[in-house]
């Protein structure tokens, strides 16, 4: 019976960490430590539909963009975003959360 | 053979040493005036009164001094010598709230706030009261994209620094336009075009100086609207360096009681000190230690103190002129 209440719970809690979970995409941007252009990029994110939100990491030069449950950018769109805001990104990594 | 080829190596020499000399002469200045003091510091980072998170702008009326409280959505203000007297504002875009206060200006009684994120330039009253909002989203004239800065004439009309628009407007006391500088949405350094515009000020005779920000440089133009100056590097033309006179990232430009031009050099973590026509009189600051920089926003106060805007250290420091 304890087996089987552990397996309901590891299902229920790995179901619902799948439904809440959206992406975290981590774009490496240079220039961020002016507070105009980080400014600008988290600003232009936030208006992003489907963005829930967005960190700058100045000391590693990451902008870090969390999306809602089921929306995922594809690496054009974000080297598209990026560069409306006059910068470019050089590197992005994508990771579950 | 070898004497043509010393005679020619001697020419070189003499031109590059010649060059050398021109350069320093013309291009870097030496300051006209003791060093300035660094006498105090105040707030740290934090919510709490008195400190701050990311301050990005700084204005002064009276022994008041009113700081742009970037993220925590505030102003803060205090007295000269940093003790804390009120603050205002809170997260949102109805009128009177704040998203990424930048640049302040006082004119009258009244307290200008460039809005980054709310794409606007909100009035308030120096007691934090709101008064109005001028301008919305978007870049037909009278419109904004993210404002940085702005200055107010004597008429009461407004000079929006408008970043990512790509240029400066001047827009009536009601908001409507009336001219601008720069090309809206491009960027360029000739033909008049702007490089993401960070702040404006305006003197006593009407002249407008942009600081031009990310092309390194300080513009001049008189009410007519023709150039009168500019300067930053050589010629001006986005070439950065951490010289005197030569800047890297302006973010702040404001015009003290004497008339005196003073600007955030921001990647050079300091302020440089001008005459009204663009000479060089001083520069000081504060190195930073964080991955970001420190001078970001400068005022100068009657007797001759000056006041930054540090970004990086979360803090306003307390400059005096030197003996």
């Amino acid at each position: 019976m304890r087996i089987i209440q552990f397996v309901l719970i590891i299902t229920l809690v790995g179901t619902g960490y799948s439904f809440a979970a959206g992406t975290r995409y981590e774009l490496r941007v240079d220039g961020l430590a002016c507070p105009f252009c980080a400014y600008g990029i988290e600003k232009t994110f936030i208006q992003t539909e489907g963005v829930e939100s967005v960190e700058i990491d100045i000391k590693n030069g990451l902008v870090i963009v969390n999306t809602v449950e089921g929306i995922k950018f594809s690496e054009d769109k974000l080297i598209t975003i990026i560069d409306d805001t006059g910068f470019t990104m050089k590197s992005m990594s994508v990771k579950p959360r | 053979m070898m004497v043509w080829v010393k005679r020619i190596s001697l020419l070189i020499l003499t031109l590059a040493v010649f060059i050398v000399g021109v350069t320093y002469l013309f291009w870097m200045p030496s300051p006209q005036e003791a060093p300035y003091q660094l006498v105090k510091t105040w707030g740290g980072k934090g919510e709490k009164p008195g400190q701050f998170n990311e301050p990005t702008g700084i204005a002064l009326a009276g022994n008041e001094i009113f700081v742009s409280d970037s993220r925590n959505t505030r102003i803060q203000v205090f007295d000269l010598d940093g003790n804390f007297k009120r603050m205002f504002g809170e997260q949102g875009d109805a009128p009177g709230q704040l998203n990424r206060p930048m640049n302040l200006t006082i004119a009258g009684d009244e307290l200008y706030v460039a809005e980054f994120f709310n794409d606007r330039i909100q009035v308030y009253g120096l007691d934090g009261k709101f008064r109005r909002s001028i301008g919305k989203a978007g870049s037909a004239g009278g419109e904004m994209s993210a404002p940085g800065g702005v200055a107010v004439n004597a008429d009461g009309e407004l000079f929006v620094a408008d970043f990512f628009n790509q240029r400066v407007q001047q827009l009536a006391a009601d908001g409507r336009f009336i001219r601008q500088w720069g090309t809206t949405k491009k960027t360029g350094v000739l033909d008049g075009r702007l490089n993401y515009p960070t702040d404006v000020a305006i003197n006593s005779e009407g002249v407008l100086y942009i600081a031009d920000g990310y092309n390194d440089r300080i513009l001049a133009f008189g009410p007519d609207g023709e150039l009168l100056h500019r300067w930053g590097g050589p010629f001006a033309m986005n070439i950065f360096g951490p010289f005197n006179s030569w800047f890297a990232t302006v973010t702040g430009i404001s015009i003290g009681p004497r008339g005196d031009v003073f600007v955030a050099d921001f990647y050079n973590d300091r302020v440089q000190k001008f005459s009204a026509e663009g000479e060089f009189i001083n520069a000081f600051g504060i190195e930073s230690t964080a991955p970001t920089h420190t001078a970001i926003a400068v005022v100068e106060a009657d007797d001759g103190s000056v006041f930054v805007a540090d970004y990086a250290n979360h803090q306003v420091q307390k400059w005096q002129p030197g003996e």
